[in-house]
């Protein structure tokens, strides 16, 4: 469903992503892991639009889409959870549900809503609350929602796990099962790799804007060399 | 008491314009974070529009729809021509297009038709009063400021209710994120500036209605208002804006009948004086413009 | 005062001089050719100096201020109040307070006065100023400015019995009124000198270094406000002047004389040649001049020729008025849309020819030989103070970003901090730097409480520090980033040697680039001049944040040789972030590991890479563990 490759993203002299290559299939879960600083958010951001790639391509269901703004590839079904949540605090949790279903007919949008309510009753229990006032946890939660909304057919989180206390690091993973089991295509950058590669199906490694390592899940989680691939030790000897 | 309530009465009048004013202002900072400094053009521009239309025989009551239309034309208009072309600028460079745009239109109008007053009939009820107990009450006041409440509640309907006024809202909140929800900015900011352009209009109207008259500098009293009722609610609130037009209002009134004479006429300088105050002593009550920033 | 005085008076004088016969001559010129200008290059010369006087302030601070020209009616209406004679006074304002009608003073004391007067108000302004935290592009300066233009107006139109009022005004003729242009081209002179020289001494470039960027200047020990009310103060004063020889020349003052058209006109100049430069000040002062002028020539001559219908027989002096102002406005929208740092940005004469002179030197001394300046030697710590973290802990709402963390370094060491992403190591690095206040803990350096001390304060105690998102003064050269260290390190810093900024640039691989502006650096280069300027401050601790954050590998080790040479060259123990272990393993002596606000690992690199609580932390913990 997506390929990308070759993809270089620069800030002005940095470059932040270099050479980076990766593919999402359908119903897959694939991972993004590394450590931080390594160009995993700007792979998301580039991909989602926000960021324009010096070099490379993004292919989204067969079509070139590099370079595109995000209301195309939001319209495409193309969807970004961004890193921090970024929900609008002075909005209700209702209020920024409809802000994601924005580029959908307004016919469908109660429907989705309901949908949304069902999936995440802690936030049906808070509905016309200020989305300030929510915890962190809850705040990851409207978060996906609200990607949702936009009926994508692939997802992008950009470290959902972020900030948040072990036990809700437990209910966002069990979110993302449970979205897995529905069928639904993600790909997730994450700073948690152990718990990432648990619920991956694939996963790449990036370090210093680079691909390092590429695998399944399970291969992965039991690569020794882990540890030193993320932080960059080079072998002794 | 009778004093006072009288004083209450035409404080809320003044304040109302105000408000529709301040809120226009707000609603334009809210989505471009530009302190627009050439609202008042709008008012001066639907003046003439309004002398001509009545010149040639129209009636208010055809005057009345084509000021409001002409106010969002202009709006519409000088967005697409100065303010589109500096989104994303710094604040200096905000602030000088604002006046640019001000000092343009202003020095046309001098230019191209005329520095002289240009009078206008009022309609025959703005002079009317009424009795209300031992009160003598305007009926333009009350007019003025059913109207602004009526207009108040659409806005805030179309704010909280519509899809529309929920993008304006999610923009003013953090502009980019709301982009990657599918908002598009063209849209959004259009839209801010056409409903400011339709609360200047409706406060153009009464303000029309009042004056008699327009003049080239006619749009700088108005803007100055709708300025400074914005900064004392706090520039990011539109309810702040709200409150500050007629706490504007009101402070002007009561300012005026209180004070002697010649420390009353400066009240205009005494309202900045006084922001300026608040400012230096206050400045975390009124909005920074400056975004956090990640160190 | 002036780092080099080749550079920073020399030329700047000489560029002055030669500035200054260009506008003159410009004047000449005009007048010359065309026939019959003289008042317009009269007006133009004071235009000059009040345009210049705006620019020291707007120019070096970067904040916009609406309000100079109400400094300029005070100053005007101070000096006619002193200057007209009684007899004439007591035609207008035989009431005045204060027993003024009874003053005289002759014109070059009662100039003095008004720059007194307008001194004092500046003070009262700038304090306000400085209180509603006024700095480069904000909101609260703008608002504050306008209120002393508006207040200062209305007072004008509503105190007769000070100011003759709104119709008439006061005039006067004082020994005939201003006859002859020496003053005005002695005052034009003063001014240019006055604008150049202040920014090339040292509270000019502390000033610029803030406009450039307001935390790393604190960073580095600057405070913005005093540099701002240094602005401020000798800015209005030459606006004083200006408005002085404005009210001189025309015999009168009348309050909208000193309001929104004034303003306009002068921001109008300041900005289309350059607000950050002198000579683009003076160059935009010509060009508008010129072009209003050519725009009331079509005024006049070009309206038949439009055929646009007129209201009555207005009088000319108003279509001169307006085709001016349509003209004005126009450049003030044209230039902020298409071109906002105005015609000549930040180029200034004398820098044109310090590069040119200094290509020419240093062309010479290679081919002599004598090239660049030697490798300074290390420097051993003459103090052993420790800087101590005791117990810190801060929470942002309801989260814990740092936890109880305590820390040493002494100055010989190198210390590392790492950790997963939202450890809390850059908030730690906040804390100790004074970017962010503390809950609970303490920071010291030596027997020196630095808990809560603003930041400036602490970059001038010796803890100084880099920035993850590099933080340079764009538009200053490399030498004159690391200047600015320098400078306040001389003042503040005079118990430690002084700082060789010659040797630091050889230190620091930039000698060659030296007169290269810092944001045509390259990102190695950047991050070298980063670290080369926090060395300037001959700090007792270098707190660096992510130093080879967007590095490659090859360059991360790179850095570990610039950040042990320049700590080595002052004598400074290092505290670093990093996340590149290999970066941190080559440099560090000690490594402390932070976990979510919490300090989870401490001993050699080896020990905490071995220690699985610090794998764990980095790569997650696994719902199985």
């Amino acid at each position: 469903m997506l390929e990308v490759s070759g993809l270089t993203t620069a800030y002005g002299e940095i470059s932040a992503l270099r050479e980076a290559n990766l593919s999402v299939g359908s119903g897959e879960v694939v991972g993004l892991i590394g450590p931080n600083g390594a160009g995993k958010s700007t792979l998301l951001n580039t991909v989602a639009g926000l960021l324009v790639p010096r070099v490379g391509r993004v292919e989204f269901k067969g079509r070139d889409v590099t370079g595109r703004p995000p209301e195309e590839l939001l319209k495409a079904g193309l969807a970004l959870v961004p890193e921090r949540r970024r929900i609008f605090v002075d909005l209700s949790v209702e209020e920024n549900l409809r802000i994601g279903g924005v580029t959908v007919p307004a016919a469908e949008r109660g429907d989705l809503l309901d949908e949304m309510a069902e999936l995440f009753p802690v936030l049906r229990d808070k509905w016309t609350t200020s989305a300030g006032y929510l915890s962190g946890g809850e705040a990851q939660q409207l978060a996906i929602g609200r990607a949702l909304m936009s009926r994508p057919q692939l997802l992008m989180m950009d470290e959902p796990s972020l900030g948040l206390a072990p036990i809700l690091v437990d209910t966002v993973f069990e979110l993302i099962e449970a979205l897995r089991a529905q069928g639904r295509t993600l790909l997730i950058v994450e700073q948690n790799a152990s718990r990432m590669l648990e619920v991956a199906d694939r996963a790449y490694v990036l370090r210093s804007g680079q691909m390092v390592a590429e695998g399944t899940g399970t291969e992965l989680q039991s690569d020794e060399r882990l540890f030193d691939l993320f932080v960059g030790n080079r072998p002794s000897g | 008491m009778v004093e006072l309530l009288q004083n209450l009465i035409d404080g809320l009048g003044r304040g109302s314009i105000y408000a529709l004013l301040a809120l226009g202002v707000a609603v334009v900072f809210g989505v471009m974070h530009l302190l627009n400094f050439a609202h008042g053009e709008l008012i001066t521009v639907s003046g003439y529009a309004a002398f001509w239309a009545l010149e040639a025989g129209w009636s208010w009551t055809l005057t009345v729809p084509l000021v409001i239309v002409v106010a969002v034309l202009t709006s519409l208009v000088i967005e697409r021509v100065a303010f589109s072309r500096v989104r994303g600028a710094d604040q200096f460079t905000l602030l000088l297009t604002s006046f640019g745009v001000h000092f343009v239109v202003f020095a046309m109008f001098l230019l191209y038709v005329s520095a002289s007053v240009k009078t206008f009939p009022r309609p025959g009820w703005v002079t009317d009063t009424y009795a209300l107990g031992s009160l003598r009450v305007e009926v333009f006041d009350t007019v003025v400021i059913v109207v602004t409440l009526a207009t108040l509640s659409g806005t805030t309907f179309v704010l909280q209710r519509t899809t529309f006024g929920l993008s304006l809202r999610a923009a003013a909140a953090d502009f980019d994120t709301a982009r990657l929800m599918g908002v598009r900015s063209d849209s959004v900011i259009r839209g801010a500036f056409a409903l400011s352009g339709l609360l200047a209009g409706i406060a153009s109207v009464f303000w029309l209605m009042r004056a008699g008259s327009t003049v080239p500098s006619a749009g700088i009293d108005p803007m100055l208002k709708g300025v400074l009722a914005a900064l004392i609610g706090g520039l990011g609130s539109l309810r702040g804006a709200v409150i500050g037009g007629f706490a504007l209002g009101m402070a002007e009134v009561l300012l005026r009948s209180r004070l002697p004479d010649s420390v009353a006429s400066l009240t205009e300088g005494v309202v900045f004086l006084l922001i300026a105050l608040l400012f230096i002593f206050r400045p975390q009550g009124l909005v920074s413009v400056d975004h956090a920033e990640r160190v | 005062m002036f780092p080099d005085l080749r550079r920073d008076v020399l030329l700047p004088v000489v560029a002055g001089l030669a500035l200054f016969v260009l506008f003159v001559g410009a004047g000449f010129l005009y007048q010359g050719l065309l026939g019959g200008y003289e008042r317009l290059v009269t007006l133009a010369l004071i235009d000059a100096i009040l345009v210049l006087g705006i620019q020291i302030y707007v120019g070096n601070t970067g904040v916009l201020s609406f309000g100079h020209i109400g400094f300029g009616a005070v100053a005007g209406y101070a000096f006619a109040l002193m200057a007209i004679s009684p007899v004439e006074k007591a035609k207008r304002i035989a009431n005045a307070p204060f027993g003024l009608a009874d003053v005289h003073l002759d014109p070059w004391t009662s100039m003095a006065v008004a720059v007194a007067v307008v001194l004092v108000v500046a003070v009262v302004v700038g304090i306000g100023l400085a209180r509603s935290g006024a700095e480069s592009g904000a909101v609260s300066a703008t608002v504050i400015t306008l209120a002393l233009l508006f207040v200062t107006h209305e007072v004008a139109r509503n105190r007769p019995d000070l100011t003759g009022g709104d119709r008439a005004g006061l005039s006067f003729r004082i020994g005939g009124t201003l006859d002859s242009r020496i003053p005005l081209y002695v005052a034009l002179l003063g001014a240019i000198l006055t604008a150049l020289l202040y920014a090339r001494s040292r509270g000019g470039r502390l000033a610029i270094a803030a406009r450039e960027d307001d935390l790393a200047a604190r960073a580095m020990g600057v405070n913005p406000l005093v540099q701002q009310m240094v602005a401020l103060l000798l800015s209005v004063a030459v606006v004083a002047v200006g408005a002085g020889l404005r009210v001189y020349e025309r015999g009168s003052i009348l309050p909208r004389d000193f309001f929104f058209n004034l303003t306009l006109v002068t921001l109008v100049m300041l900005i289309v040649g350059g607000r950050r430069s002198v000579s683009g000040a003076l160059l935009g002062v010509g060009v508008i001049t010129a072009g209003r002028e050519l725009a009331r020539r079509m005024g006049q001559d070009g309206f038949e020729f439009f055929g646009i219908g007129l209201d009555g027989a207005p009088l000319d002096w108003i279509f001169r008025e307006n085709l001016k102002t349509v003209f004005l406005g126009v450049a003030m929208l044209g230039f902020m849309i298409w071109r906002p740092s105005g015609l000549l940005d930040d180029w200034d004469l004398d820098r044109w020819l310090h590069a040119r002179l200094g290509g020419w030197r240093s062309r010479r001394q290679d081919r002599q030989g004598d090239g660049r300046p030697g490798l300074p030697p290390d420097v051993e710590p003459d103090d052993t103070d420790v800087l101590l973290v005791d117990g810190v802990s801060v929470a942002f709402g309801g989260f814990r970003a740092l936890d109880n963390v305590s820390l040493e370094v002494g100055r010989t060491e190198v210390v590392g901090v790492i950790g997963p992403n939202g450890a809390g190591k850059t908030t730690l690095l906040n804390v100790v730097t004074g970017l962010v206040a503390s809950d609970a803990g303490r920071v010291a350096l030596g027997d020196t409480e630095l808990t809560d001390a603003p930041s400036h304060q602490i970059a001038r105690r010796g803890l100084v520090r880099t920035f993850q998102n590099l933080r340079l003064f764009g538009a200053l050269t490399v030498r004159e980033n690391i200047e600015v260290s320098a400078l306040v390190a001389s003042s503040t810093r005079r118990h430690c040697l002084p700082v060789d900024v010659d040797g630091l640039l050889v230190a620091a691989g930039l000698w060659e680039v030296r007169d290269r502006r810092a944001r045509e650096l390259d990102y190695g280069t950047s991050r070298r001049l980063e670290l080369a300027r926090a060395a300037a401050m001959a700090p007792s601790f270098l707190l660096l944040d992510e130093p080879t954050s967007g590095m490659s590998d090859a360059e991360s080790l790179t850095m570990v040789d610039q950040v042990r040479r320049m700590a080595g060259l002052v004598g400074a123990g290092v505290m670093v972030i990093d996340h590149d272990l290999n970066f941190i393993t080559g440099i560090c002596d000690r490594v402390t590991c932070l976990d979510r606000g919490q300090v989870i690992a401490s001993g050699t690199p080896a020990e905490v890479q071995a220690d699985p609580e610090v794998q764990a932390a980095y790569l997650g913990t696994s719902a199985a563990n």
